[in-house]
């Protein structure tokens, strides 16, 4: 640490270097005992051609992950016209990243950055990447011990070296990667296996002025190594592919995205066991999802949760001008597993059904998930006044809990949750600075298990158990005589602003339902009893940005938060949960 | 001691945070929406940039760029430029050039999904804002978006071009 900080002044009193950087500081706390205290330090040191980065982290204890006082990462760049190297923390992506992208992700706590080597050479129109280094992965799962919601609990640390090769030739463009893992995995009986990954991709795009499209085929492949021959024996082969086709029209775009992801089908029980199951999607792999980011809130709540081991799926999205004013945008997306699955007779144990398929299958033994979704937006007097207004219909199989087959009748069990949101947003701003925003969304939301038996191809039952009861009653327990099938949602918020100083954000958060086994009391906050409101079922908070100088810009935020992606006050974030209490947040860039 | 030494680091940043320090950045490199790549001094051959970091699915950015478009066009003829750096990851990165081709925003369109130069010009939030003169030196900073906001861009585009004249349409 001292060495550090005598290398940070030795290198700012040197002549002709450039320093710049930013502090990110955050701290919150409230009445259920949930506290937080973190502040990141970034600086970039240029001198001629070397670049140095370092970060520093100071938490006790951050928002999530563990607690670390000092320098949490640094690279050293020499850049050199054709030549680029970089020594320390890489974080690289390779074409559309699904053989390298490693990334650090603070908000949610993801990083997947490889500490080594970088050399890249670039000559137009030929350019080499070449990495070499060592990672630890920290993940949290359910299935290794010691599971906890803030911190990591599983660890896999890996040795890696790839190349990356990518020729242009006018418009079109090939390139091929290879990537090689050597893998410590600690297994659900905490054995530590030697696990080879390897990675081979080939690719090619072309774009023109009309239309552009981008294809990659990927093979992976994994070894185990065996102790008593000491060799390495063949443990999972898999292929994926990803495809992308943008159409440019004159009036509108379309965009086209087909994913195929076949690194390693789990059955449904261990799809999500990243302790027991290894060789296969790798934690330094970020694809492509074929599925929509959506923008209000309360779509992302149900955002589907992609298995990059087994999916297959297309997106098609239009967007376009109605007129000078109007924008529209429309999407359609489904994906589900390649092969549906069924409980073998015999043995109870899981098996596929019938061949893979390149298409998604709607059948509810594959998890198949569906999003439609339809905007216009409306952009008056000269940009100042915006009405944005959107309804979207999801249908998510999460889970497939049983299916049972014989000659003539099938019963399936599974998980569900679809829901119908319409967002409305709009916003006006005066030409003194002052603005007002206002967002209203409202979701119907079923959540719960499915059950539908057939028999000589007719459906004999086909019925939902909803999670969603109507009420606790004075007792406090569920009542659970009345079951809903739906949750009604609303997110509603307002924001009074002065550019370019501050603003104000009122937000309430609303639900109708109690969920079956859970306690979903909180605490009553002064703004919710202010406002009258029943604290069980809204989140409400208030939220003051001000910005004390261009560079530096501070907020605070008093109240509760159920969750989600928020965009608020221009800026877009993912919130977990929080019950009564105060958030501080301060950046500043020097 | 570990705790001094954070607040006196956070209380010199703080300090050294107003007016922004005017260092000059390195010559960084972009790839382009249209494949091809460009340097930070390639930009600034003509005059000054505005650099902005933006995400497909952030709803200011996008009400800030449609004003960013108007000062692209306006204030070309002296040498202006709007760089509008996507930070979307692979996972919405399809949707860029579709979007942008759809609101035929004429300004430049640059990609960078793992957020290498947008933490080179620390860029923390989502949409951030840098006037970067042909010194390299970041004149403007600027951090979100509140509805009004393009009033003072288009004032402090203006100051970088020593444009004194009223503002007009």
């Amino acid at each position: 640490m001292k060495k550090v900080i005598l290398l940070l002044s030795f290198s700012m009193v040197c002549a002709q270097v450039s320093f710049t950087g930013n502090t990110e500081t955050r701290m919150g706390e409230n009445r259920s005992g949930f506290y937080y205290n973190e502040t990141l330090i970034n600086t970039h040191l240029q001198y001629g051609n070397f670049n140095n980065w370092l970060q520093f982290e100071f938490s006790d204890p951050p928002e999530l992950g563990r607690s670390l006082n000092g320098l949490r990462k640094m690279r050293l760049e020499y850049d050199q016209g054709d030549l680029s190297l970089k020594l320390g923390d890489l974080y690289e992506i390779w074409g559309r990243g699904i053989v390298l992208n490693s990334i650090d992700d603070q908000p949610i706590d993801r990083d997947t950055g490889i500490r080594g080597l970088s050399i890249s050479y670039n000559v137009h129109p030929f350019e080499v990447q070449f990495i070499t280094g060592k990672a630890k992965f920290a993940q949290s799962s359910i299935y290794a011990p010691g599971f906890d919601n803030r911190v990591h609990n599983y660890i896999t640390n890996h040795n890696l070296y790839g190349l990356d090769m990518t020729y242009m030739l006018g418009n079109h463009l090939i390139g091929t990667s290879f990537l090689q893992s050597k893998e410590d995995h600690a297994d659900a009986l905490s054995d530590t296996l030697n696990i080879k990954n390897q990675l081979i991709s080939g690719r090619y795009s072309y774009n023109n002025t009309l239309y552009d499209f981008y294809i990659e085929y990927i093979m992976n492949r994994s070894f185990e190594f065996e102790e008593d021959n000491a060799s390495y024996r063949d443990h999972e082969d898999g292929r994926a592919f990803y495809g992308n086709l943008n159409i440019y029209l004159d009036l509108f775009s379309i965009n086209m995205e087909y994913i195929n992801y076949q690194f390693g089908a789990l059955d449904p029980l261990n799809r999500w066991d990243i302790v027991s199951n290894y060789g296969m999607f790798q934690p330094f792999q970020n694809p492509p999802i074929a599925m929509n980011i959506h923008e209000n809130v309360l779509m992302n709540r149900i955002s589907h949760q992609s298995d990059f081991n087994n999916e297959v799926g297309y997106k098609i999205e239009i967007m376009g001008m109605l007129r000078d004013w109007i924008d529209f945008f429309g999407l359609y997306s489904v994906s589900s597993r390649s092969t549906p699955w069924v409980l073998s007779s015999q043995d109870y144990s899981w098996q596929k059904e019938g061949e893979k398929s390149h298409l998604p299958i709607s059948d509810l033994a594959a998890t198949p998930f569906r999003d439609v979704y339809g905007e216009l937006s409306f952009n008056l007097l000269d940009g100042n006044f915006h009405i944005k207004i959107g309804a979207g219909d999801s249908y998510d199989v999460t889970e497939l809990t049983s299916h049972t087959k014989t000659d003539t009748s099938s019963a399936k069990y599974y998980m569900l949750t679809s829901g119908q949101t319409f967002p409305l947003n709009f916003s006006y701003s005066l030409e003194n600075g002052w603005s007002v925003n206002a967002k209203i969304e409202t979701q119907f939301l079923s959540k719960g298990f499915g059950r539908i038996e057939t028999l000589n191809g007719s459906t004999v039952i086909d019925t939902f158990y909803s999670d969603f009861y109507n009420d606790i009653n004075e007792n406090g327990i569920p009542d659970n005589d009345e079951f809903l099938d739906f949750e009604t949602n609303h997110f509603m918020s307002i924001s009074i602003g002065k550019s370019p100083r501050w603003s104000a954000t009122l937000t309430l958060d609303r639900t109708n339902i109690s969920k079956t086994g859970i306690d979903d009391s909180h605490h009553l906050n002064p703004l919710e009893e202010f406002l009258g409101i029943d604290q069980t079922k809204n989140w409400v908070n208030i939220e003051i940005i001000y910005n004390v100088t261009t560079s530096m810009r501070l907020s605070l935020l008093y109240g509760s938060l159920k969750g989600g992606l928020i965009c608020t006050n221009g800026v877009c974030r993912i919130i977990e949960p929080f019950d009564d209490g105060f958030k501080l947040g301060l950046t500043t860039v020097f | 001691m570990k705790k001094i030494i954070l607040i006196s680091m956070v209380i010199g940043t703080i300090l050294k945070a107003g007016p922004l320090s005017v260092t000059a950045l390195p010559n960084l490199s972009f790839k382009l929406m249209s494949g091809e790549s460009t340097s930070l001094n390639e930009l600034l051959k003509d005059g000054p940039v505005l650099v902005d970091f933006w995400a497909t699915w952030c709803a200011p950015c996008k009400k800030e760029m449609i004003h960013l478009d108007k000062f692209h066009k306006k204030y070309e003829e002296y040498g202006f430029q709007v760089l509008c750096i996507s930070t979307d990851s692979p996972k919405s990165m399809s949707k860029v050039k579709s979007y942008i081709r759809s609101k035929k925003f004429k300004f430049l369109v640059g990609l960078d999904p793992n957020q290498q130069v947008a933490q080179k010009m620390n860029a923390l939030l989502l949409p951030t804002l840098l006037i970067i003169n042909q010194k390299r030196e970041v004149v403007w900073f600027h951090q979100g978006y509140i509805l009004g906001d393009e009033i003072e861009i288009e004032e402090q585009i203006r100051h970088a071009l020593n444009i004194q004249d009223e503002i007009s349409e």
